[in-house]
């Protein structure tokens, strides 16, 4: 055996050279050029990443965060990504942390632990933060919490309880507004004070939310579906998708377009001037004016985006497209009037878009 | 490898070996080809059976021109603890997708997915009927007596799944009369501990063996993660293997004068933690694994005819359970299998039989109520001697499923000596000695003889080729899942071919040399793919690509036996280069990248020795890259893992035996994934002491 082992060495040398060659690490893009894109990873392999697209260069770095770690995996299932000033917070949900990162170069500024299910990010100033986590299983969910972070300690300095899988989250005008997408309902906390002080109920499955120019919020609510567990087995819907207008200064007073039950819609996004909505629905992304009130019949893009972003920079549309988690995913970049311009290949599941 | 590339022989395991005075007349072959060539053949592949009077066919005989990989039962002796992915992983350059100690273990023969290879035991195949695979983690070596593994499409003689290949696990009655067995506690690395048992007691009338064997492990080793802020060791979280219990009693009985009746069990019980991957908190799956095997045999072996029958009852129990969240599964399996072999004239035998298959599942995943599938196939196989020199077989199998019949499956191949026995002794007649030796030391390079010594040097090199088609059956998960089942899915079916040369050089007495070298190729169509719905999302399965899988499998073995002095080396590559060559337009995955966990290249170089009561055994096994998905980008390196076994029998108290076991694993300390996000154990030690009495 002694002298095999000075031979085995050798060959484990010679067979990482038979390894195929790692991508070179380019020079971080600039801020004002980079959009980040999102990817979930497949799960169970840790390797969820954040790409750097340099929109200027039109270069991409395939996960910026092991290149400027020495090759550190994010985690498993990069979930969201929020940006404050110059850093980064990106949810690693099933590694159930936030890794904090410098921007533009992706070094490690530091992970806050001590989570659990987080989701979506957000902030109000360079010392607070709020984090959505789920709590409890999948078969039975527990009313969730809003954790408030200190971004000077990068610890969880409070935490709210909310309702059941609270998800993209919105400060406006000095609340937190959170939808419980298992509950029909927004939680508001009021940011001053760091408690609850109101819950809003909605229509059933609120997942996404955004402020328009006027200063109204809408939510998109999925609606609920079930499947029968007896023959024929056929998915029953309990509530149809329905989008959901109102004024925080009088919430109770709502405008509700519902959505036909053949699908359930998601992922509600606003244009940079805050006057267009978008949203994804069986399988296509439909457009509507802040000012309407129907729903449009007739698709925006055919196509079914695992997540999309409007650069506030210049009105670019992202699409993400993930076609099996077996397999890298893309996005596709559109003028604002939907033709689109290029792609490019990401990791597997890319699922969102950060702009700065 | 230890794993040596036979031909088959006609029948030394099915076999219900047996009956006792009818065979006495008969020829040593029930399909009448000439005694004396034919058994001479036999005995220089396999040891002479000589306590076996009857040899009962089994289907191998039926598959001339392709190759058998056998473990041979010093090699299961060593691994009796063991599952069969250990030792397979530990002594064959098979690829194995494997999720670390004890957890998910599946084959990947000649670049196929898990559900290519048909996995048969006591000729019945044991794949689990919902999944459609075979979890190699759940069957503990111990329970067989001969691990075979049949690599390339053999679908009329295995059936369903046999696309890659066949893996074979069989337990024969052991007709030495008297009563033996051994008992080996063991214990290793990790919290390893567990012990087997196997006792065999025979009559002239019967035969009875029981196998048992239990496990435990906790898996709790350390590995290190390169975080953003440095390594960072950490000990691995819920992957312990909570028991593995096997128990597998057979009994085989004489009955009048030429028949056999079989009963055999195996009976496994796995209840293990569900290891997710490091990069997931909190993980806390648990698994419980349960097969219970019934089968009753009868077997009537007359001078030019043969013929058998089969009944069997499997129930195979997962019950997962994530957190809170529990899916059961139950299937019970009823299968019969009849079969009858008849002599073709002096040089050939036939065939002919049939088999039905019932399913009973009751699974979370299909809704509250029992589904059930029959499936049913025909069989014909031929084998023909041309000559003794030229073997000849064709096979055919027709298969009926629920929704139609699945592709036809011919089968069809030769094996013929380019060189053999009789030819090297007229050669050997014009030459002397001295000068062949010679020309074989010069043609090797590994035989070292003395030239005066007088002895003759026998070459037998052999040409085989064959072809075949194959077809997967759709599991039952695949039909009937809620939601997503298709239950318009088509078999899957296969085509593929090979041809090898394998030579046989038997030089100074006690020295054997045999290389062989095979080439293969085979694709794989309607290839299952589950993927999302458009509009809905809902994973469905799809008949959607077609994958070509071609490469070359090398091996050579020399063998030396001087006094009191036994050994071996072996040295085994494998190139596998497997690709999907055509898909749909829907199917997102790329044409023309090599398939996810299927290394293109792996080698491995056995060597054992054995010399008064001491033995050794190291085998290197060496892994090229393998990537993660379907893409082709990320991947996971090459590994180089180093194992050894040192061992010493000595005599025990009241005329026992004790054998004195130490193992080891991962010498070189390799740091590796066996799959990403599931580090493998580091270097690992075990040690066990059996006592046979």
């Amino acid at each position: 055996m002694k002298n095999l082992t000075p031979l085995a060495l050798a060959a484990l040398a010679l067979l990482a050279s038979c390894d195929p060659k790692k991508e070179i690490i380019t020079e971080p893009a600039p801020l004002t050029t980079s959009v980040y894109v999102l990817s979930e990873g497949q799960f169970g392999a840790g390797d969820g990443a954040v790409s750097v697209f340099d929109r200027t260069a039109k270069t991409l770095t395939v996960d910026a965060f092991g290149s400027a770690n020495s090759g550190a995996k994010l985690g498993d299932v990069v979930q969201s990504m929020g940006v404050q000033g110059n850093k980064g917070y990106i949810v690693v949900n099933a590694s159930n942390k936030i890794e904090v990162v410098n921007l533009p170069d992706f070094k490690t500024a530091g992970t806050i632990a001590g989570l659990t299910q987080p989701r979506y990010f957000t902030s109000t100033s360079a010392t607070r933060g709020y984090v959505t986590e789920w709590r409890g299983p999948y078969t039975g969910y527990l009313p969730g919490v809003l954790s408030i972070i200190d971004l000077t300690t990068n610890t969880v300095s409070s935490r709210v309880t909310v309702g059941r899988n609270p998800e993209q989250l919105l400060a406006l005008g000095g609340k937190i507004y959170v939808p419980n997408s298992l509950d029909n309902t927004v939680s508001v906390i009021d940011e001053a004070t760091g408690t609850l002080s109101s819950t809003i109920t909605v229509a059933d499955g609120p997942g996404s939310m955004v402020a328009d120019k006027d200063g109204n919020l809408w939510v998109l609510c999925s609606g609920f579906v079930t499947y029968l567990s007896v023959p024929p087995y056929t998915a029953t819907r309990v509530s149809n998708g329905t989008l959901v207008r109102f004024n925080p200064a009088s919430p109770a007073t709502q405008l509700k377009l519902t959505f036909p039950g053949t699908a359930s819609p998601g992922q509600l996004r606003i244009s940079p001037a805050k006057d267009q909505l978008y949203y994804r629905f069986g399988g296509a992304e439909y457009q509507l004016s802040t000012s309407a009130t129907a729903l449009p019949t007739t698709p925006f893009l055919r196509r079914s985006f695992s997540g999309f972003g409007i650069d506030p920079r210049d009105n670019t549309i992202y699409g993400a497209l993930a076609p099996s988690y077996n397999s890298n995913g893309r996005f596709v970049r559109y003028q604002p009037n939907g033709t689109p311009i290029d792609s490019f290949t990401v990791k597997v599941g890319p699922n969102g878009f950060v702009f700065n | 490898m230890n794993s040596l590339f036979r031909r088959l022989l006609a029948g030394a395991l099915l076999a219900l070996a047996a009956m006792g005075g009818a065979w006495a007349q008969a020829p040593a072959n029930p399909a009448g080809s000439p005694a004396p060539a034919d058994s001479a053949r036999l005995s220089r592949r396999q040891h002479r059976l000589g306590e076996v009077r009857v040899r009962a066919i089994g289907p191998e005989r039926f598959a001339v021109g392709s190759t058998l990989t056998e473990l041979d039962s010093a090699v299961l002796a060593q691994y009796r603890g063991s599952n069969l992915a250990e030792v397979l992983q530990a002594r064959t350059p098979l690829a194995l997708k494997y999720y670390g100690p004890g957890q998910l273990a599946t084959i990947a023969l000649r670049g196929t997915s898990a559900q290519h290879t048909a996995v048969l035991w006591n000729g019945l195949n044991i794949m689990l009927p919902t999944l459609g695979q075979t979890d190699f983690a759940l069957l503990p070596v111990g329970a067989s007596t001969r691990v075979s593994i049949q690599p390339g499409p053999a679908a009329a003689l295995y059936g369903s799944g046999a696309v890659g290949g066949a893996v074979l696990l069989d337990a024969a009655p052991d007709w030495r009369v008297g009563h033996r067995g051994s008992v080996q506690p063991e214990a290793g690395s990790f919290g390893l501990v567990g012990g087997n048992l196997d006792v065999r007691a025979a009559s002239a009338a019967v035969a009875v063996r029981v196998a048992a064997g239990y496990r435990e492990a906790q898996n709790n080793y350390s590995y290190l993660v390169q975080e953003a802020r440095g390594p960072v060791r950490y000990t691995l979280q819920n992957a312990a293997l909570r028991h593995q219990w096997s128990f597998s009693p057979d009994l085989a009985w004489r009955v009048g004068r030429a028949g056999e009746l079989s009963v055999a069990a195996w009976l496994t019980d796995t209840d293990r933690e569900i290891q997710s991957g490091t990069g997931i908190i909190g993980g806390q799956a648990r698994e419980r694994d349960q097969s219970r095997r019934l089968t009753l045999g009868y077997r009537h072996v007359a001078a030019r005819s043969q013929w058998s029958g089969r009944a069997a009852w499997f129930e195979d129990v997962l019950n997962y359970r994530d957190g809170g969240a529990p899916s059961n599964s139950r299937v019970r399996t009823t299968q019969a299998q009849a079969e009858h072999t008849a002599a073709l004239g002096a040089r050939g035998s036939l065939r002919l039989g049939a088999e039905a298959q019932h399913f009973a599942a009751l699974v979370d995943g299909y809704g509250a109520v029992p589904v059930t599938e029959n499936r049913a196939a025909a069989f014909a196989l031929l084998r023909y001697d041309s000559r003794p020199t030229l073997r000849l077989s064709a096979n055919l199998r027709q298969a009926a499923l629920p929704a139609g019949l699945a592709p036809l499956t011919p089968t069809v191949g030769l094996e013929w000596d380019l060189l053999h026995p009789a030819a090297n002794a007229s050669a050997a007649e014009a030459e002397t000695a001295a000068p062949a030796a010679a020309a074989a030391a010069s043609e090797t390079g590994k035989l070292d003889l003395p030239p005066s010594l007088p002895y003759s040097v026998t070459h037998l090199l052999t040409f085989s080729a064959s072809a075949a088609r194959s077809y997967r059956a759709p599991t039952l998960n695949e039909r009937y899942w809620r939601p997503g089942g298709n239950p318009d899915l088509r078999p899957e079916s296969g085509f593929g071919y090979e041809a090898g040369l394998r030579h046989r050089l038997a030089g100074q007495p006690g020295l054997v040399l045999e290389t062989e070298l095979t080439a293969f190729r085979q694709e794989v169509d309607n290839w299952v793919q589950w993927l999302p719905t458009a509009g809905t999302g809902i994973w469905s399965p799809r008949n959607l690509r077609r994958v070509r899988s071609q490469g070359l499998e090398a091996s050579t073995a020399l063998r030396r036996q001087r006094g009191h002095y036994t050994g071996s080396a072996q040295l085994a590559y494998h190139l596998t280069d497997t690709r999907k060559t055509q898909g749909a337009p829907d199917d997102p995955d790329p044409v023309g990248v090599q398939l996810a966990f299927v290394p293109r290249h792996q080698a491995s170089f056995s060597t054992d020795h054995r010399w008064r009561g001491w033995l050794a055994s190291s085998t290197l096994v060496f892994s090229s890259y393998r990537y993660i998905n379907a893409s082709g980008q990320d991947y996971l390196p090459g590994t180089l893992l180093l194992g050894a076994t040192l061992g010493r029998t000595l005599p025990g108290p009241a005329g026992t035996k004790l054998l004195l076991l130490a193992q080891a694993s991962n010498l070189l300390g390799q740091a590796y994934e066996s799959y990403p996000g599931r580090p493998a154990p580091p270097r690992s030690v075990g040690g066990s002491l059996r006592v046979d009495f």
